[in-house]
């Protein structure tokens, strides 16, 4: 059978047997006319018929060139948009790979010391502490650690973890506590990465890989590494993820972060197993501690901050805290800090003050802490006073610890660690200042130049200050002078900062107006081409006696000049001249002007290119088509019932929830309409029709429901969701029992497919052996490919060595994507459609031609190719994500059915449905609307190692299976159970693809809109933000498959088709 | 009939024969008279029921509204008795029980002689018309659970809340149309296809479906209230859309059809 499988071309021969049997029936048939009717010049007819042919021909694709020619540019509208916005809202920063190195300070340091340059005497300061100690509470707001009066206001979590107040106000040498700012995101990976790396975190930082979540740029733990400090780390696993393979491995441990519900395995974990490292014999092992403790944080997304489970965690980590005090020894820092804060439920993830107002305390056994001011000596009461930035941490970290200070940093050392305990030494401090704030330079420097950036030399601009501050030290070295220097540094941190976060952390509103506003031109545009008066074009389409008049017509004429029979013939042409021509111009125009300005604006430039075509198209669909605004409106149920599901989902936009469950509101949406087609069905005369179409009706709504058990839930569906995708809620693996799945899919769809051919006697030509055989061995393959994955995760093979394995399961992978791509293209392109020509004998008279499967001619043949796509998407997603593209490929077939017995080909309905149900799979293929839910890993299906660009493109066919399917499949709503007599098939699938695209560019649109309306909610990075992700990328996904797939599909179609039945039109 | 599906086809000029003509233009008046929509009974009782009724309803469902958030099952079971005798009275006394319109046309209509006409007539008899369309609405439920489940209620857990949510969907959408319809195929055919004139029954149906699809919509917000949790706020929609869609297909919308 494999050998079958490779054939890369079904045997030309058979199709050109179909062909000549039909031109001998048809010549049969003629001649027995001829004999009936006068006697023509039978010669000259067949000539003039062959050119009529020819002339069809020529025209037809000249249409699809031109339809073509039209979505690309709508591509080319829908990209400049997303450009547009993105520009504007998406704020990214580079990394930059360059590390500080120990010998190489940035600036001479101001002070000298014993061991100057070397780890043991400090790199670029001299060293306090040999070790250090890091407890990171998650969540520990600052106002938790501050007393209240009884009585005074005071809620259930207030009082509960006095000591790091009592002891900063008893023995101020001995500790301080501060409040302790956030940047937002306030999630706990992005606060990992800023307390590490001293950076701003923004959405996107532009690294050099492209998958994984380990941070590259240097960072504390790089540096500790470099310098050859041991880590060891205990909780939670967010750092073994950004930090692989930093730990030391026989003293770590990592806990699972996820599980909300659980207030204690970390913690408990953590507590367990500290403190026998902090004996004499274990302390040995390593320099540096991390623990990272996730009691409080979930107490607080359980039950709220105000909640007795939240005064008895307190109460454990006071205990704690007030333990590793008594362990710790004299050369070691003690560190305990909350990552962020919660707001008033418990939640964090936004910028709201509650959410970024950490506390930070530091505690060492031999007094070094000073103040700068005796009043500092009591912490401040509330946040707003005397806080520092969390990235603040990295530098004071680094110079008490004697190693570089990370090459990226923007933070600036916490003086109380520096002043000294009497509160004098300021010129400790300024030397700490000055070696910070030139290691801030020289990143700004590299970063401006990477960026390509000049930097501001305005009065008031860091290089003035910096300026300032050198002035200063060239001065002269008089005590007094110091705290002016420390002064002139600090300026000059604050005000870089500052720049910096603008840089990172503002909006480009006007950019994102101008990108909703062409995305919304776009969406009317589509509108307008979708709602074109159907009457006018297609009202004769499968007329046979108007094309018999038009035929002989046409064939009388001889060489026919373009005649301006049917306006649908020449739209696209005039649609894509008008785009492409006025875009050109005014591209030329624009980017004439921004390069004699020389603004760099040329994104403005496209703006203009856009909004001016599309003014210009509209023109053109406005007047010449004769297309009214009132168009747009639907006139009938189904045109509202289809602004009812898109325009209801992109007001839910708005709203973090509908947003978080749309999986489960799009299965409301779909049973909606199945139960709507269902109610319009029983309206239908024929009990047969009535029949099937309540069948496929109730079957259609039966499927998504059974497709809806495969879930994967995000964190904000918890804990009302539970995920079936995976074997458990933190695996990545499938369970056992879900291999039954793809053998499943393999024995039925095959079986499913042939009998929806069956109906309409089209399971004839090359389908019996593509999808008998070929596609049925390719799903085998696939289950075959789950399976050696699933043993090859749980070990069940271990008599074959693994590399084998791998490779045994790369190559299976390869061949199954090798037979639906390329096998399955040759076979798309050169199959003859799905028919069965007969001539039966005639007991009267007559020779009767029969045709079996003529009636659905063109929608058979192109089944093939959303078949060929399906079994990539199953290969390439994890076996419950395999059948739930089955069952949405048996729920497309229904719907095509659905709409062919409801007569809607010509509605919206049918594309929309198709564009939900693609949504639907999306999530039903375990994805979300978060990037978290990329399934990284199919890159390594069918590949041993990451190879551009095909890993990528593995990635989009796991991520976007069920949107592409939809896609490819819109035509189908068009062509199915169509003939080939039926004309203007290109311009009918055309617009059901507008219709499909129209939904997807309207959610992005909404999604866009209110991800910039909402720019400042708190779940904007969690919730809109990916969503307005996702929506973008659907939509141009769903532009290059409209075009390269579906498109390219329906014209290699009707020419195959034509190609023995002639061109209808 | 299988002739217009696209099966063997011969071809001669008119070959490409197709279906078009039997589909979308379906003509009205296919075999028999359009179903006329029921009204309500003439006698003054059947006037003041048919308006007590939804007081009564909306005054059941504000009083239990408390006790129907904090435990929806023995809410709604404990009210599925009113609810059912409510129906039942205001069946009886507003609406004619299937069959008597043909059996006694206009005789209602004269106010002194109601007491005289249950015993006498030769029509249906009400207690078992009552009885049948009140085990009709059961089963109904059973297939209505069915359906919210399919949009999406839990499959496995809640059963219990499910299942008495539909029942109250049934009480109410269901049962008059039993009353008053029966088991005729095409009254059904018209109801289920959504083309039967509007009346109080019809209307009741279409106004609780709409609700109850309408009540969905509050589930996901997070808002963390307690009455956002099933079925609270589809019964809501239920109780609401019956109420409207009753009181609009009585009055309004009497005897229009969705063309």
């Amino acid at each position: 059978m494999p050998s079958r499988n490779a054939r890369p071309k079904p045997p030309p021969t058979e199709f050109k047997a179909i062909a000549a049997e039909w031109a001998r029936a048809k010549q049969l048939k003629e001649l027995e006319d001829a004999v009936q009717k006068k006697p023509e010049s039978a010669k000259a007819d067949d000539a003039r018929r062959a050119a009529l042919e020819a002339h069809r021909k020529k025209a037809f694709e000249r249409r699809c060139f031109w339809t073509i020619g039209f979505w690309g540019w709508l591509l080319c509208i829908h990209i400049i948009g997303i450009l547009l916005f993105t520009s504007g809202f998406l704020l990214t920063r580079l990394v930059l790979d360059e590390q500080s190195k120990c010998d190489n300070p940035p600036i001479e340091p101001l002070i000298e010391w014993k061991g100057k340059g070397t780890v043991d005497g400090g790199c670029w300061h001299p060293k306090t502490f040999d070790k250090a100690v890091i407890v990171l509470v998650d969540a520990l707001r600052y106002d938790f650690t501050v007393p209240v009066e009884e009585g005074d206001h005071a809620e259930v979590y207030h009082n509960a973890l006095p000591f790091l107040y009592e002891s900063s106000v008893q023995s101020p040498g001995n500790a301080f506590l501060r409040p302790f700012i956030a940047d937002p995101p306030t999630s706990t990976l992005q606060r990992l990465k800023g307390l590490t790396t001293g950076t701003l975190p923004t959405f996107i930082d532009i690294g050099s890989s492209f998958a994984g979540t380990a941070i590259e740029e240097d960072n504390l733990l790089i540096q500790w590494r470099a310098q050859g400090k041991r880590i060891a780390h205990l909780g939670d696993d967010t750092w073994t993820a950004l930090f692989p393979d930093y730990f030391q491995p026989n003293i770590s441990r990592a806990y699972d972060s996820f599980n909300v519900w659980d207030l204690h395995t970390v913690d408990n974990g953590v507590l367990d197993h500290i403190f026998p490292l902090l004996k004499p014999d274990q302390a040995q092992k390593w320099d540096v501690l991390i623990g990272h403790l996730l009691g409080v944080d979930h107490a607080g997304h359980r039950y709220g901050p105000n909640h007795a489970a939240m005064t008895a965690k307190l109460q454990q980590m006071n205990g704690f805290i007030q333990n590793l005090t008594k362990e710790i020894d004299e050369n070691t820092l003690l560190v305990v800090m909350g990552d962020h804060g919660m707001d008033s439920k418990g939640d964090h993830g936004g910028e709201s003050d509650d959410e970024v107002e950490a506390a930070l305390w530091m505690y060492s056994k031999k007094p070094v802490f000073g103040r700068t001011q005796p009043e500092f000596k009591t912490p401040p009461a509330t946040a707003k006073i005397r806080p520092v930035n969390q990235i603040d941490l990295v530098p004071t970290l680094a110079l008490l610890l004697g190693i570089p200070i990370p090459f990226n940093n923007l933070g600036r050392p916490i003086e109380e660690a520096f002043i000294g305990l009497k509160g004098s030494a300021w010129d400790v401090l300024a030397a700490a200042s000055s070696i910070t704030s030139a290691g801030i330079r020289r990143y700004q420097a590299s970063y401006f130049k990477a960026r390509g950036i000049e930097q501001s030399t305005k009065p008031g601009s860091p290089a003035t200050l910096w300026k300032d501050a050198e002035a200063l030290v060239q001065a002269g070295t008089k005590s007094v002078s110091w705290k002016a220097l420390y002064n002139a540094y600090t300026a000059y941190q604050e005000e870089t900062l500052r720049i910096c976060k603008d840089l990172w952390a503002s909006f480009d509103i006007p950019k994102m107006i101008l990108g909703v506003i062409t995305m919304a031109f776009g969406v009317v545009v589509l509108l307008l081409y979708v709602s074109r008066d159907e009457d006018e074009d297609f009202a004769v389409l499968d007329n046979a006696e108007l094309d018999f008049a038009e035929r002989s017509l046409e064939l009388q004429q001889g060489s026919p000049a373009e005649p301006e029979i049917a306006s649908y013939k020449s739209f696209s042409r005039s649609l894509a001249k008008t785009g492409l021509l006025s875009g050109a111009i005014i591209a030329a125009l624009s980017s004439g002007l921004v390069q004699i300005t020389g603004s760099g604006e040329w994104l403005l430039a496209a703006a203009a290119t856009a909004i001016g075509s599309m003014l210009a198209v509209t023109g053109v669909l406005l007047r010449i088509r004769g297309i009214r605004i009132l168009n747009l409106l639907p006139n009938t149920p189904w045109g509202w019932l289809s602004v009812v599901f898109t325009l209801s989902q992109s007001i839910g936009f708005a709203s973090n929830s509908y947003t978080i469950w749309e999986d489960s509101i799009s299965l409301f949406f779909l049973s909606t309409f199945g139960f709507v087609s269902a109610i319009a069905s029983l309206q239908l005369i024929s009990v047969r029709d009535r029949t099937l179409g309540i069948y496929h009706s109730i079957l259609f709504v039966v499927l998504a429901r059974v497709a809806s058990f495969s879930k994967l839930c995000r964190d904000e569906q918890m804990p009302y969701c539970t995920s079936t995708y995976y074997a458990s809620a933190n695996s990545s693996t499938s369970a056992p029992w879900q291999l039954a799945i793809p053998f499943l899919v393999f024995l039925i769809l095959p079986s499913i497919i042939k009998s929806y051919m069956q109906s309409s006697r089209s399971y004839e030509g090359i389908a019996p052996m593509w999808i008998g055989y070929v596609f049925r061995t390719g799903l085998f393959l696939a289950a075959v490919y789950w399976t050696l994955d699933a043993a090859d995760n749980g070990d069940w093979l271990t008599s074959i060595p693994e590399k084998l394995l791998k490779t045994i399961h790369v190559s299976i992978a390869q061949l199954v994507l090798a037979v639906a791509f390329v096998a399955g293209t040759t076979a798309f392109i050169w199959a003859p459609p799905c028919v069965n020509i007969f001539t039966t004998a005639a007991n009267s008279s007559r020779a009767q031609i029969t045709v079996l499967g003529f009636g659905n001619a063109h929608g058979a043949r192109y089944l093939l190719l959303p078949i060929n796509i399906a079994a990539a998407c199953i290969l390439l997603s994890k076996p419950m994500g395999g059948g739930a593209i089955a069952i949405m490929l048996w729920q497309i077939l229904s719907l095509a059915e659905i709409v062919d017995l409801n007569d809607l080909s010509a509605e919206t309905i049918g594309p929309v449905t198709l564009a939900l149900l693609g949504n639907f799979h999306f999530f039903k293929t375990g994805h979300q609307a978060v990037l978290a839910s990329i399934q990284w890993d199919s890159a390594f299906i069918p590949l041993l190692t990451l190879r551009y660009p095909w890993s990528p493109l593995a990635v989009a066919l796991n991520t976007f299976a069920g949107q592409i399917l939809a896609v490819t499949s819109a035509p189908l709503l068009a062509m199915w159970k169509t003939s080939p007599k039926r004309r203007g098939v290109l311009e009918s699938t055309s617009r059901a693809l507008a219709a499909l695209v129209a939904y997807y560019a309207v959610q992005s649109l909404a999604t866009m809109a209110w991800a910039g309306h909402l720019r400042r909610h708190l779940m904007l990075y969690r919730v809109f933000n990916p969503r307005f992700m996702m929506a973008a990328a659907v939509l141009l996904v769903v532009d290059l498959v409209a075009i390269g797939v579906a498109l390219l599909g329906v014209r290699t179609n009707v020419l195959a088709i034509s190609e023995v039945f002639g061109f209808a039109d | 009939m299988p002739a217009l599906d696209p099966t063997p086809t011969a071809i001669s000029s008119a070959a490409a024969a197709h279906k078009a003509s039997n589909k979308a233009g379906e003509p009205k008046d296919s075999k028999d008279a359009p179903t006329p929509p029921v009204q309500i009974l003439a006698s003054p009782q059947a006037q003041v029921v048919r308006h007590l009724q939804p007081a009564l309803l909306v005054s059941l469902l504000l009083a239990r509204f408390r006790a129907l958030v904090a435990d929806p099952v023995s809410a709604l079971s404990s009210a599925l008795p009113l609810v059912v005798a409510v129906q039942v009275t205001y069946a009886v006394v507003c609406l004619p029980a299937v069959g008597s319109q043909n059996a006694r046309p206009a005789k209602k209509a004269r106010p002194g002689e109601k007491r005289k006409a249950g015993p006498e007539s030769t029509g249906p008899n009400i207690a078992v018309t009552t009885l049948v369309a009140l085990i009709l609405s059961a089963i109904a439920s059973l297939a209505l659970h069915l359906i919210l489940v399919l949009f999406g209620a839990p499959f496995l857990t809640h059963v219990e809340h499910t299942f008495l949510c539909s029942a109250h969907l049934s009480l109410l959408g269901l049962f008059p149309l039993f009353y008053t319809r029966g088991v005729s195929s095409s009254d059904w055919h018209e109801i289920l296809s959504a083309s039967a004139p509007f009346d109080e029954a019809f209307g009741g149906l279409v106004g609780a479906c709409v609700g109850a699809w309408l009540g969905a919509v509050p589930i996901p917000l997070d808002w963390d209230r307690e009455w956002q949790k099933w079925p609270v706020t589809i019964v809501c929609g239920v109780y609401a859309g019956y109420l409207v869609g009753k009181v609009l297909g009585g009055t309004l919308a009497f005897s229009k059809r969705f063309s």
